[in-house]
Order: C-alpha cells, then sequence, then structure tokens
C-alpha cells in the first residue's frame, strides 16, 4: 500500500517537470517580442533592449530555463508584464473567487446531481428516467457560456435579482454571495447533468449485485436497500471522482468567469492572452496544469486506499 | 458426423435477460437512429446553404439555396432589427441576416468539428496502436507523453496552441486535433493491449504474420468499435470547444459566419436585441445535441455493458 | 419534512434575518457645519480662443458663509465613492506622459494638473490652473518668451516614500523636460525647440525657438498629454516604473490602490487648491465588457459607464428608469488613410475609385446620428478652425458622394476591371471592427476582396506603425488642425521611415510647406485658410477619406451631477471634478 503511494507520487514528479517544460516551450514560440509588448508602441529601441535585458531575455535557452524552474519552485511566479507586480500577488488576490466558484459548483453539482441519479437509477426506463437522460445530454450540449448568457438575461436583466457582474467584495460576505449566485449556478448546473450521469450508471451497476438482491430478499424497505446499501458503495467511485470533475470544468470556468466578468484565473488567463502578457500566461498554465495533476494524484490515491484490488 | 443441430435448452431467467437486453439495445437504437437523422439534418443544412456544387459547375458565384440570403449582404439602415416573418431569426448589428448566418455558421462549426476529429482520432488511434502493439520503451515513452498533454485542461491546451499558431480555421482544427488525440490514444492503447493477448493474434504471430498485417486486419477493426463512438462523442466536445475559443476571441475572420463569434458579437446588445445571441446558441445547443445523441446510441449497441 | 421541522426552520430564519437587519453602525446624533455656496459675479479674465483678452463677467461660485447646524437625525458618513466602469481590460500606463490611450487619459485628468487648463466640460475655453493666469507672449532676443506665475499652496499628492509637499516651479521645469525626453514620454515631439527654467520657486519661463499663436501654445502646457505636471520628489523617489501604475501628482484625486485587471481606487484630495472634492473618492473599475457595465449601472453597482458608441444603445439606455446618458464632444474623428506606396494604392485613380464606392451614411447608420456625423475634411470643422464643411467640399467636388458605378469605371481604367483583394487588420473594439467591416461590405460591391483580420487593440495599434495595414482606418482627437495635419499628414511622420515616425499612414508628403507655413502664421484667418489648402491638396490627391467623428457617450444614474455642463471635454470622459457630487 505504502509502496503504491510512493511510487504513485513519485511518477507525478516528471509528469510535473514535462508539463512546465512544455509550458515554458510553447510561451517561447509565440510570436511577438514580449519586451516590446510590455512597453507598448511608444517605447525606443533603447528601451526594448534594456527591458530585454532586465527580463534576461537574452540569455541562453538553457539559463532562461533553469531559471523559470528555480524561480517556480521557490514560489516565485514572476513579475506581469502589464502592472509590473509581482504575479504571485494577483493571483493571491483573485484565486479565493476561483476557489469559491469551484467548490460552490461542485456542491451544487453534487446537491442536485446524486438524489437526481440516484432517482432516475430507480426508475429506469421509465418516461422520467427518459426524460432526465435527454435534460442531461442537453445539460452535456450547451456551452457554458451561452448558458451564463441566458442566465445573465433572465435573472439579471429581465428580473433584476442577482448582480450580473464581478465578483464583489470578499470583506462583504452577503454581496460576495449574490455575486457568486448565478456564476456557480452557470457552472453548477452543467456539472449536475454530469454528476446525475455517473450515479445512475454507478448505481445502476450496484444495484445490480448480488448483495443488493440480497438486501431485498431480507426484505428490508427498498428505500433502505437503495440509500444505506446501495447509494454507499456508489458513493465509493463518485467521491473518488470529484477532483476530476473540477478539473475538466476548468475550460467551462474560465468562459464563466469571462462571462460574468467575474475576477478569477479564468479571467486573469484571457486578458494575459489577449494583452500578450507572457509572464502571466506562461505561470497561470503552470498553475492549471499543476493543479490538474495534482487532482490526478489525489484521485488515483483515493482509489488506491479503497480499491480493494489495488491495496493489497 | 452428427451435425448437432438446435440450440440446447436455455434455462428460463437467461432467456428473459437476453430478451430484455435486445430490447433495450433495440431502444438504445431509437437514440442512435434519431441522433443520426438530426446530425444529417444539421449537416445537409450547412453543406447546401448555397448551391455550390451546380455553381461549381456552371463556373458561377453560388448563391444561397436552404439560406434565405446572403450571410454577408449588410442593410445598415436595419440593423438589429427583431425577429420579423421575413427575417425569423432577426438581423445582427450589421443588418445581416441571423437564420442565414446560423445556416452558413454550421459549415465551420462543423468543419472544425468532424475534421479537428480525424485529425485527433487519426494521430491518437495510430499512437495508441503503436504504443500498445510495441510495448516496452516506446509504449512507455508515448503513454508518459500522453498524461503530459493530458495534464493541460482542454481549453488551456487550445489556448495554448491558438497562441502560437494565431487564429483561424485551419489553426483551430490542429489546436483541437492535438487536444483530442490523447483521449483517443489512450482508449486504443488499452483496447490494442487487451486484443494483443488474444489466441487468434498470437496465433497469427507465431505464423509470422507481418506486424503491420496483424495491426490492420486483426487488432484494428476490433478498437473501430470504440473509435467511431468515441468520434462521434468527442465531435460533439470539438464543436463546443470551437464556439468557446471563437467566443473568447480566436475564432474565424469576419465577415466568415462562425457560432461561436456571433453569439460574442450579441453580447453588446443583450438588453436591446438578444436574438442576435440567442439563435447562434440554440444552434450550437442543438448541434452539439444530436452528436452526442448520436455517440451515446452508437455506444450502447457497441458495448452495451457500458451504459445500463 | 414535518410540521416541527418547518417551525424550527422558520426560528432559525427569523433569527438570522434580524441579525442581518440590525447590523449597522449605531447613530448617534452629530454637530454639521454646512457650508453655504453663494453665486457671486466676478470678473475674470476668460481666453476665448482670440488673440485678445476679453474681460468677461464670469459667474463663479465661492464659498461666503459657514453655517452651523445641528442635525436632529443623525447622519451617517458613509464615505461616497463615484463607481466608474470603463472600457478598458486594464491601464497601459498611469504616467500622464505615456497614457495613450482613451482610457488612461480620463483617470490621468483627475489626479494631475496643468500650467494651464480646459474648462471642465467645455473643451473651447482655456482657463488658468497651476498658473495664477494666462501669459502674454513677450519676444526677447528674437524668442518667444511666455512666463507663467505659479499659484502658492498647491500640495502634491503625499505617497508612502515621499510626504506631501508644496509644488514649485523646481516640478514643473522638470516634468515639462520630461515631456521633451523621448524616452519617457510619448509626446517629446511637441515639446522641441521649447526651453524651460525656473526664474525662482513660483514662476517659470517657457522660451520657444519659433513663436506660436496661444491656440497652439497653450494646448502644450494644458491639463492633456504632455503638459501635465508630475511630482518631482514622487517620481524621483519611487522611479518611473512604478509610477506607471501609482502617479502622484496635485490634482482633487489621489490613486490609493490599484487591482491589475480590476480597478484603481482613487481618494479624495483634502488638499486640493480648489477645495476639497465634494465626492470622497472615485472607483475607476476596468470592465471591457459593454453588457457587464451596463448591467452594472441599471444593477445600481456602478454610477457611471463607458457607454457604446451608438444610437440604438442611447436611445435604450435613456429610456431606463434613473438613467441618463449624455452625448457629448469631442468628437474623435475617424480617417480612412490609404498607403500611397502599395499596389494598387500608389494609382490615384484607384484611390479615388474606392473612395466613390465608399457610402459615408451606409457608415453613418450603423452608430446613428447624433452620436457620429459626417465629416468631409481630416479636421472636423465642427470642433476646430480650419476644417471644412460639406458645403465647401461640395463646391470644389471634393466630396466624394457614393457612385459605385463610377468607381467600378475607374478600377476598370486604372486597369482592374474585376477588382482586386487587400488584407488588413482590425482591433476588435467596436469602432473600429464596426467600420472595417462595413467597408469589407461596401467594398466587395465593386469587386474588392478585403481581408479583415481581428486582433487586439493594441495589436493593431503597433501593427499599424509597422506599415502593415494598406488601408488603415484611425479614430482619434487632436486638439487642434496643427496637430492632425503634421503627425497624419506631413512626411517627417510617415511611418517607420519618417524623420520622426508618428502616424502618416499614406506616407504624404506634399504638403509639409502649407503645414509648417500655417504652424508660424500669427494672422488666425490666414492660418485657417493655410490649413484649409493643405485639406484640399489632400482630397484632390485622395490619400485620406475622411469618414465621420465620434462622440463620447456616457451613461449616468440620475443622482450623478458631474459639476458642470458637458459639451466637450478633451479628455475623452465627462470630467470628474471637485464639484462633481452623487445626490442621493
Amino acid at each position: 500500500m505504502l509502496r503504491y503511494i510512493v511510487t504513485r507520487i513519485a511518477l507525478s514528479i516528471p509528469i510535473l517537470l514535462a508539463v512546465f517544460t512544455l509550458v515554458f516551450i510553447v510561451v517561447r514560440i509565440i510570436p511577438g517580442d514580449p519586451a516590446e509588448a510590455a512597453l507598448g508602441d511608444y517605447a525606443s529601441k533603447q528601451a526594448v533592449e534594456a527591458l530585454r535585458e532586465r527580463m534576461g531575455l537574452n540569455d541562453p535557452l538553457i539559463v532562461q530555463y533553469l531559471r523559470f524552474l528555480g524561480d517556480l519552485l521557490r514560489g516565485d511566479l514572476g513579475i506581469s508584464m502589464i502592472s509590473g507586480k509581482p504575479i504571485s500577488e494577483q493571483v493571491a488576490h483573485v484565486l479565493p473567487y476561483t476557489l469559491q466558484l469551484t467548490f460552490a459548483s461542485i456542491l451544487i453539482g453534487t446537491l442536485f446531481g446524486i438524489p437526481l441519479g440516484v432517482f432516475t437509477a430507480t426508475r429506469r426506463n421509465t418516461f422520467i428516467d427518459y426524460l432526465g437522460r435527454i435534460i442531461s445530454l442537453a445539460g452535456l450540449s450547451v456551452p457554458a457560456f451561452y448558458f451564463g448568457i441566458l442566465l445573465i438575461l433572465f435573472f439579471a436583466i429581465k428580473i433584476d435579482l442577482f448582480p450580473a457582474v464581478g465578483g464583489g467584495d470578499l470583506k462583504k460576505p452577503v454581496e460576495n454571495l449574490k455575486h457568486l449566485v448565478l456564476p456557480a449556478l452557470t457552472l453548477g448546473l452543467i456539472m449536475t447533468t454530469s454528476v446525475t450521469r455517473l450515479t445512475r450508471s454507478a448505481m445502476l451497476n450496484v444495484l445490480s449485485e448480488d448483495y443488493v438482491r440480497t438486501a431485498r430478499a431480507k426484505g428490508l424497505r427498498e428505500r433502505a436497500v437503495i440509500i444505506k446499501h446501495a447509494l454507499r458503495s456508489a458513493m465509493v467511485p463518485i467521491i473518488s471522482i470529484i477532483g476530476l470533475w473540477a478539473a475538466s470544468l476548468i475550460g467551462d470556468s474560465v468562459m464563466t468567469e469571462v462571462v460574468f466578468s467575474r475576477p478569477g484565473l479564468g479571467k486573469m488567463l484571457v486578458g494575459a492572452i489577449m494583452q500578450r502578457d507572457y509572464a502571466a500566461l506562461q505561470s497561470i498554465m503552470v498553475i492549471y496544469a499543476a493543479f490538474v495533476v495534482l487532482i490526478n494524484l489525489v484521485t488515483d490515491l483515493i482509489y488506491g486506499l479503497v480499491d480493494p484490488r489495488i491495496s493489497h | 458426423m452428427k451435425q448437432i443441430t438446435g440450440t440446447p435448452p436455455q434455462p428460463k431467467f437467461k432467456l428473459r435477460s437476453q430478451r430484455q437486453r435486445l430490447w433495450d439495445t433495440f431502444k438504445r437504437n431509437r437514440t442512435a437512429i434519431v441522433g443520426l437523422i438530426l446530425v444529417i439534418l444539421i449537416a445537409c443544412t450547412s453543406i447546401f446553404a448555397d448551391d455550390w456544387p451546380i455553381a461549381f459547375l456552371q463556373g458561377r458565384k453560388a448563391q444561397p439555396l436552404l439560406a434565405p440570403f446572403d450571410p454577408t449582404k449588410q442593410d445598415a439602415y436595419r440593423r438589429l432589427e427583431a425577429p420579423s416573418l421575413a427575417h425569423p431569426m432577426g438581423l445582427d448589428t450589421y443588418g445581416r441576416d441571423i437564420l442565414s448566418r446560423v445556416i452558413y455558421g454550421g459549415r465551420v462549426s462543423l468543419m472544425v468539428g468532424i475534421c479537428s476529429v480525424l485529425v485527433g482520432g487519426a494521430m491518437g488511434t495510430l499512437l495508441g496502436l503503436v504504443a500498445g502493439y510495441s510495448g516496452g520503451r516506446v509504449e512507455n515513452a508515448i503513454m508518459r507523453g500522453i498524461d503530459v498533454l493530458m495534464a493541460f485542461p482542454s481549453l488551456i491546451m487550445g489556448l495554448m496552441v491558438l497562441a502560437v499558431l494565431g487564429s483561424g480555421i485551419s489553426k483551430m482544427i490542429i489546436a483541437i486535433g492535438i487536444m483530442l488525440s490523447p483521449t483517443f490514444a489512450r482508449v486504443v492503447h488499452g483496447a490494442t493491449l487487451s486484443i494483443k493477448e488474444t489466441d487468434y493474434v498470437e496465433a497469427a504471430r507465431a505464423i509470422g504474420v507481418s506486424r503491420f498485417r496483424i495491426l490492420r486486419v486483426h487488432i484494428l477493426p476490433n478498437v473501430f468499435g470504440e473509435v467511431v463512438v468515441m468520434a462521434s462523442i468527442w465531435t460533439a466536445t470539438a464543436i463546443r470547444i470551437e464556439a468557446n475559443l471563437s467566443f473568447i476571441g480566436l475564432g474565424v475572420s469576419p465577415p466568415t459566419p462562425a457560432w461561436g463569434t456571433m453569439i460574442r458579437d450579441g453580447t453588446q446588445y443583450l438588453t436591446n436585441a438578444p436574438w442576435v445571441s440567442i439563435f447562434p446558441g440554440l444552434a450550437i445547443l442543438i448541434t452539439v445535441f444530436a452528436f452526442n445523441l448520436l455517440g451515446d446510441g452508437l455506444r450502447d449497441i457497441v458495448d452495451p455493458r457500458l451504459q445500463a | 419534512m414535518n410540521g416541527k421541522r418547518i417551525l424550527w426552520l422558520m426560528v432559525t430564519m427569523l433569527i438570522l434575518g434580524s441579525l442581518i437587519a440590525g447590523c449597522g453602525p449605531a447613530a448617534t446624533p452629530v454637530v454639521v457645519e454646512k457650508e453655504k455656496v453663494v453665486e457671486k459675479p466676478v470678473v475674470q479674465t476668460v481666453v476665448v480662443e482670440k488673440e485678445v483678452p476679453v474681460e468677461k463677467e464670469v459667474v463663479k461660485t465661492v464659498v461666503v458663509e459657514k453655517e452651523v447646524v445641528v442635525t436632529a437625525t443623525p447622519e451617517r458618513k458613509e464615505p461616497v465613492i463615484l463607481r466608474l466602469g470603463q472600457n478598458a481590460a486594464d491601464l497601459h500606463s498611469l504616467d500622464p506622459h505615456f497614457a495613450t490611450t482613451t482610457q488612461d487619459r480620463s483617470l490621468v485628468d483627475m489626479v494631475f494638473n496643468g500650467l494651464v487648463r480646459y474648462k471642465p466640460g467645455d473643451g473651447s475655453v482655456i482657463e488658468p490652473d497651476l498658473a495664477e493666469e494666462l501669459p502674454e507672449p513677450e519676444m526677447v532676443d528674437g524668442k518667444q518668451v511666455w512666463i507663467f506665475r505659479l499659484r502658492r499652496g498647491v500640495m502634491c499628492h503625499p505617497t508612502d516614500t515621499t510626504p506631501s509637499y508644496e509644488l514649485t516651479a523646481e516640478d514643473v521645469v522638470y516634468s515639462l523636460q520630461k515631456s521633451a525626453n523621448p524616452e519617457r514620454s510619448a509626446y517629446a515631439g511637441e515639446y522641441t525647440g521649447m526651453t524651460v527654467e525656473a526664474l525662482d520657486d513660483y514662476t517659470v519661463k517657457i522660451t520657444l525657438d519659433k513663436p506660436l499663436s496661444p491656440v497652439l501654445f497653450f494646448p502644450k502646457v494644458a491639463n492633456y498629454s504632455g503638459g501635465f505636471i508630475v511630482c518631482k520628489k514622487a517620481i524621483e523617489a519611487m522611479g518611473d516604473d512604478a509610477f506607471k501604475t501609482h502617479p502622484v501628482g496635485t490634482g482633487p484625486f489621489m490613486v490609493q490602490s490599484y487591482s491589475p485587471g480590476e480597478k484603481v481606487m482613487l481618494v479624495a484630495n483634502d488638499a486640493y487648491f480648489r477645495g476639497r472634492p465634494l465626492l470622497d473618492g472615485v472607483e475607476f473599475r476596468y470592465m471591457p465588457d459593454i453588457s457587464s457595465r451596463e448591467a452594472g449601472l441599471l444593477a445600481g453597482e456602478l454610477d457611471v459607464i463607458n457607454g457604446l458608441t451608438d444610437e440604438v444603445w442611447v436611445d435604450k439606455m435613456s429610456k431606463e428608469e434613473g438613467i441618463r446618458v449624455d452625448v457629448f464632444g469631442v468628437g474623435e474623428v475617424a480617417t480612412v488613410h490609404f498607403n500611397t506606396t502599395v499596389e494598387p494604392l500608389d494609382d490615384p485613380k484607384v484611390r479615388k475609385a474606392i473612395a466613390y464606392a465608399l457610402d459615408r451614411d451606409e457608415f453613418l447608420a450603423l452608430f446613428g446620428e447624433p452620436v457620429a456625423e459626417n465629416v468631409y475634411s481630416p479636421v472636423p470643422a465642427k470642433f476646430l478652425p480650419g476644417g471644412l464643411t460639406r458645403a465647401e467640399v461640395e463646391k470644389l467636388g471634393l466630396a466624394y458622394d457614393v457612385d459605385r458605378e463610377k468607381a467600378k469605371q475607374m478600377l476598370a481604367e486604372a486597369g482592374y476591371p474585376n477588382g482586386f483583394s487587400l488584407e488588413v487588420v482590425t482591433s476588435e473594439m467596436t469602432g473600429y471592427r464596426r467600420i472595417y467591416e462595413s467597408m469589407q461590405a461596401q467594398l466587395a460591391e465593386v469587386g474588392i476582396d478585403l481581408k479583415v483580420n481581428v486582433v487586439d487593440h493594441s495589436t493593431m495599434h503597433k501593427l499599424i506603425r509597422e506599415d502593415v495595414n494598406p488601408i488603415v482606418v484611425y479614430i482619434a482627437w487632436r486638439p487642434n488642425a496643427d496637430v492632425y495635419l503634421t503627425r497624419f499628414f506631413h512626411s517627417d511622420s510617415i511611418v517607420v521611415t519618417g524623420a520622426k515616425p508618428d502616424t502618416n499612414f499614406s506616407h504624404y508628403d506634399q504638403i509639409d510647406d502649407l503645414i509648417e507655413a500655417a504652424r508660424v502664421e500669427t494672422d488666425p484667418d490666414k492660418q485657417v485658410d493655410l490649413w484649409k489648402q493643405a485639406q484640399i491638396k489632400i482630397l484632390e490627391d485622395m490619400v485620406a477619406y475622411p469618414l465621420q467623428y465620434h462622440q463620447q457617450v456616457y451613461a449616468r444614474s440620475e443622482a450623478v451631477d458631474y459639476g458642470h455642463e458637458l459639451i466637450s471635454v478633451l479628455a475623452l470622459y465627462p470630467g470628474i471634478t471637485e464639484n462633481t457630487r452623487i445626490v442621493k
């Protein structure tokens, strides 16, 4: 067991390294001179050269690469080319908003998704099940930003219930919460559809198992059978995948932040691309990728702990 | 030699579950069929938006056929007109007919969706086959590379590639293709591994059949089912990703209509003229839904064990 | 859920509800000193674009009495912050000598002063700012000399590294020298031939190699572009880089904090020499998405927003309850420049054909009147002396009214019966995008295939200065005809290859003499005439097609009172001053 944990963690390290390297290479291939982009149209040639020196862009690639890795290990994400401020500051500022959104969406997703999944699993092949499957397929098909726009149109414009814009002041919790509702609903409802589908199939797998039939045969109430026995063992694959859902929803969460103009890592990323802020682009991509690797690692570890086949 | 005919008597419960399964498969066939019909409908509408085959043969510029108007014809004096009988989806900010643009816009989405899946599918299948069959260090190298690629959330990967390549249809196809290849590779790799161990492949190898022939004749047809299912589902994803990228602003250049770009242009007028964004969005929803439906149905046919 | 649970839930809700409602600072009775503001007519010298200063009776508000009032009902002193939603993703530079984007300009306008200023709300009037009065020029040793006497008691904003200190001539000299330095200013070209010295702590002497009329001189030392005065000690202490995001001036508002990509917080400068601002602060928010800004204003989260240059939008917003829309000058002029060194645009016939293919009214319909209006010369006749009106160009046959048949004919004559194709980049910003896309459709009607690539705004600006576009649409305001003509049509300003590359996208070099003659002409009528001649030449050679001007569109909650009438503002925003307030 311990061996599995150690091996798994050890495996992540070269992957992380490869990920960082890939980001480094990609950012260096992007056309355009980062120093020129940073200084804008009016910079003289001398100013651009001076900045290139300061940014270390004239050093050999290997040196830049090692410096990049070294900085990352120390947690130094570099300086933004547009604002001139340390990127880690900016990230620290927007991270709470992104985490809020992620957490809230997962909450909504599971809160709605699991019961719905159980519900449709128990009413298998009925009209309700069919309807549920169509709705969840539709949920999978709708682009997050479009859904967000629809929610804005209805809840923020037609009925002035929730704000359409921004993230609200973190220090004012009620205001903050109001700004969270629509974006979280956008992501959360989309996530609900995936969760429903997964729960449904997990439940169906479990429901056909022997021990469930035994429980039924024992004469237990149907409800007890479902909740106490079936759901509990179905929860295992579900819970271990929650992190993966968060990772797979990153694309949608970026779009949601853009649509709602909500501060967050995703909006920062799109802004960095549009403004050619290569330093910020590099750092944010590293953060996202590292996050995914971490989630995969944690998920595998949980699986390992829980799945008897692995923990021998 | 005495021929054994007829089926041995089946125990009753097995018969019922077999019937049950057949009926389920048929019902899911319905899903696949409905999905297929929808996809074909959408594709035909977009492909025959104008009469390009006839125009090509006649050597002239194509005229709108299924689409009521030229999608690039502007009428600035009637901009942002609400939906009416003549223009069921209204007019956009340049006075262009939105219905026509939605129909033509399908071309971009379908082209990007299908081509990127073809590109990614081909790349990924090739990698997966090679990795699965070769084994050893080759397999290791390829699969680790796949792991690294999969560490990037798909949208981020797409943004990265487009930042390097620039925007446009062909670049997007490459970007999304790269995004999709890891999943294809993984599935094909797994399937190849399991098929590799079967008796007939062992036998073929023992006889001395060439590697290529084994791959082509024995392994490939067997993974084909999985690949087709994935292709359909990932086309849905590819179309969604294209919409995302276009919405951010990395899409096609004007005046080519594309659904994601149209939604983006419409966000300025959500309060005045929401139809500019609503209809292209619906188009994306329906198209992606159709492909998902098709994929779901196919999966149930190909591998009934997976979905109950 | 059974009844007991429901009851319990209700009780909890009740308790929570009362807790939330009860929160808030306890109110105490307060003694308030109310300043009674009285309007008294005061005779003041005002320069209205003429040589001879005119004594006009100007009604000026003067603080006269102080009333002491004990309020029976306690007043809550919550800071009144004006929340402004601006159309930008982030700042580029708040160093006023590099603040070239529209949005950065509006911010620095609140933070800095100039020796003179454009009257808030009326950009056609120049009044003293840091200087006590507008000086008369004198000729000394063949050179023109302007002597400015500075006000006393103008305090620089305090920072972490430098305390507040009194602005003196030393700062003014430092600042104008910075404006003249091409390494430290984007406007250095405007300050060549100018020497600045401090005669004593409160007197600044500016010597010009070549004499200029006040119309051309005062804009250089006004609260605009290079004329903003920065605080020497502050910028020397923090360095140019930090100054970019933390500018320090003497204006009614000071920069308190900056959240990249989000907002800049400005607080009132209590020591402002015109009096403490009525607002406690300004929250300058970066919101590039119009629907976000709109939604923010409608929901009451924003007080002022930058709107859309679109009459449809203006109409809609005006109908909203509690919202007012202001459409005001200056009009930023959109001109289509043709690169005359590139085939096939090097053929004047082709350029004229294109001009005849374009329909001003069709472009206009995309924006709507009065938000946009047609112009017929590069210098807008409506706002500046020296422009040509429609009647004038019609008389000369240079109106280039749309005639697509004629255009096709001319193209055929020039050797392009089937048209040709060109490729351009456009900014994603609405104004540019719409013009290029409409141009694309209009040119298609005469067989010209215009490929348009959309890039972000700053990239477009960079690329056009590298001479990438054969056709360049440029939307800008310049303070007078000389600046328009010099920067866009003087050979020195030719992109890439000019002596001082600027925005001469057409590579035109045929009117240098007219421009230079007008610049030094002291008779205003002759000056205007020379400017007109220069533009007639531009139209005859069709190196640039004047299209339209766009006015500024800002929407606000009706509670916002800017404190002045809105006729035209050079800083391209309504102008937030010490008199701006929010009436609750």
